[in-house]
């Protein structure tokens, strides 16, 4: 009989690990306005602030998944349930619009973006010129590595391989990367002073106390760095209508430029 | 060149995988093997504490490893600053922080190998090597050590297995450098992060599959001939 007890004991936990996250996902789904938002990491902060305002307006509950722009695209070519991508790069998005997950009339650009070098707050660099054939080592030291985005497949590293070479600088530094999965764990390294120079986004600089910006590279040594974002097909796309429009508004706007974005 | 043809950066990856790892169960063992014989053997206050901690990297996530190693062996880490200080040694952005990274990760499983053989141990063997005369080292290196032989196999087996197949931890606190600390899986990320990517990606998961069960098979075969061996069956 004790044998049959646990067995019984077994059905509950089966049934609960059956159903449960059915039952979770049925509840959090049932408003037709609730959407998910899959994003870039570099607009966490921006798009959470503007995500709470969009509820406080009372206009619908938007669900974020951060990650970088690969991961996601990826993620939504398997099925994953999105219904709203905002991508850092344009390859990505149209990656996806090649999948037929993504209809080309319904994307837009939304943000723009700079490449800037950053140093750990109590660095002793004040500035660096950045100029054809700028000296980097000389801020590296013996030993000291570059900070940035994977230039494999990081957008962020990418738009900064793309400017060093423009620079000329990138046989410099090719062989002392800290090559990272993203451009906020590029943040931390500097801010954690492992690393003595970084290359992030305007916008990871903005946000952070640790770093202090010490060059931006001019917008025409790499290609613009532009953020679309677009309904996804098989998603809610009548409720992501509104939320694009939101997204284009005023008040979304300041809260973009406040993060360090242009808007486009 | 067929589709199972390694690429040069694939070979490397995997060549620093097997060195990363190797040095890892190297560096670990003696560690590992104190640390079992304190658990299995030892009556002190703070055993349970000791226990939760050695087990901590099995539960935790491994980014968070990754980011306290970063903390406190980073060159401007706690321990880092030290280490670099009075030694000279360097562990962040290089293959001997993956293979610190790794030795972390697979700890746990090769003190619970080595404290399960230690359990198994029959005391009665230690306690007549004492009134014999033995002293307690030699007791442990001519008693203890040869009957739980199988168990430091299976742990450091299992520990090599854990640290080729080490990530989260790794890329956290090393970064993704080729050659340096740009091991199979790490390697096999970037695959799948860029578009055409899959076939590359496909082919390092099966030679890590591959990789992994045959450690596994090789464990088990050798603690099983070691195992026969003690009881006297050849």
């Amino acid at each position: 009989m004790a044998f049959m007890k646990r067995i019984r004991h077994l059905w509950v936990l089966v049934l609960l690990f059956s159903f449960g996250p059915n039952l979770g996902t049925c509840v959090a789904a049932s408003a037709v306005n609730d959407l998910v938002v899959f994003a870039a990491a570099s607009t966490t902060n921006a798009l959470g602030e503007i995500g709470t305002l969009y509820e406080a307006r009372g206009m619908g509950h938007v669900t974020f998944s951060f990650a970088s722009s690969s991961t996601l695209a990826k993620q939504i070519e398997s099925g994953a349930p999105a219904d709203v991508f905002l991508s850092a790069d344009v390859p990505w998005m149209t990656y996806l619009e090649d999948k037929k997950k993504v209809a080309p009339e319904n994307r837009q650009e939304l943000l723009g973006n700079r490449i800037v070098l950053v140093v750990p707050a109590d660095s002793p660099v004040k500035a660096v010129e950045i100029e054809p054939g700028f000296s980097l080592s000389n801020v590296l030291g013996k030993e000291g590595r570059l900070s940035m985005g994977d230039p494999e497949h990081v957008p962020a590293g990418k738009y900064g391989r793309k400017a060093l070479e423009q620079m000329g600088v990138w046989d410099q530094v090719k062989d002392r990367l800290a090559p990272m999965k993203d451009v906020r764990a590029a943040l931390v390294m500097v801010e954690r002073g492992e690393a003595p120079l970084g290359l992030v986004y305007a916008t990871d600089a903005a946000i952070s106390q640790k770093v202090r910006v010490v060059g931006i590279f001019p917008s025409d040594s790499h290609s613009p760095i532009v953020y679309p974002v677009a309904a996804v097909s098989g998603g809610k796309m009548e409720a992501a209508k509104p939320f694009l429009t939101f997204l284009k508004g005023s008040e979304a706007r300041a809260i973009f430029l406040k993060y360090g974005f242009d808007v486009r | 060149m067929g589709v199972w043809h390694l690429t040069a950066v694939e070979l490397e990856a995997l060549k620093l995988s097997l060195w990363v790892s190797a040095w890892a169960v190297a560096v670990s063992l003696p560690a590992g093997v104190l640390t079992a014989w304190v658990l299995a053997r030892g009556r002190f206050a703070g055993k349970h504490f000791l226990d939760g901690l050695v087990h901590l990297p099995l539960v935790l996530p491994p980014v968070v490893i990754g980011y306290l190693l970063l903390v406190l062996m980073g060159r401007n880490g706690v321990i880092g600053a030290l280490l670099y200080e009075y030694l000279g040694i360097v562990v962040a952005f290089n293959w001997k922080g993956a293979a610190l990274a790794a030795a972390v990760m697979a700890f746990p499983l090769m003190v619970r190998a080595v404290r399960l053989a230690l359990e198994s141990v029959d005391q009665g063997l230690e306690a007549a090597a004492r009134t014999l005369g033995a002293g307690p080292w030699r007791v442990f290196f001519t008693i203890t050590l040869p009957l739980i032989v199988p168990g430091i196999i299976t742990g450091a087996i299992l520990a090599f297995a854990r640290s080729l197949g080490e990530f989260g931890a790794t890329i956290t606190f090393v970064s993704n450098i080729a050659g340096q600390t740009q091991t199979l899986p790490l390697a096999l990320y970037t695959l799948t992060q860029v578009p055409d990517g899959e076939a590359a990606a496909l082919r390092l998961c099966v030679l890590s599959v591959l990789i992994a069960m045959a450690a596994l098979i090789f464990s088990e075969q050798v603690s099983r001939r070691f195992t026969r061996r003690l009881r006297g069956e050849q």
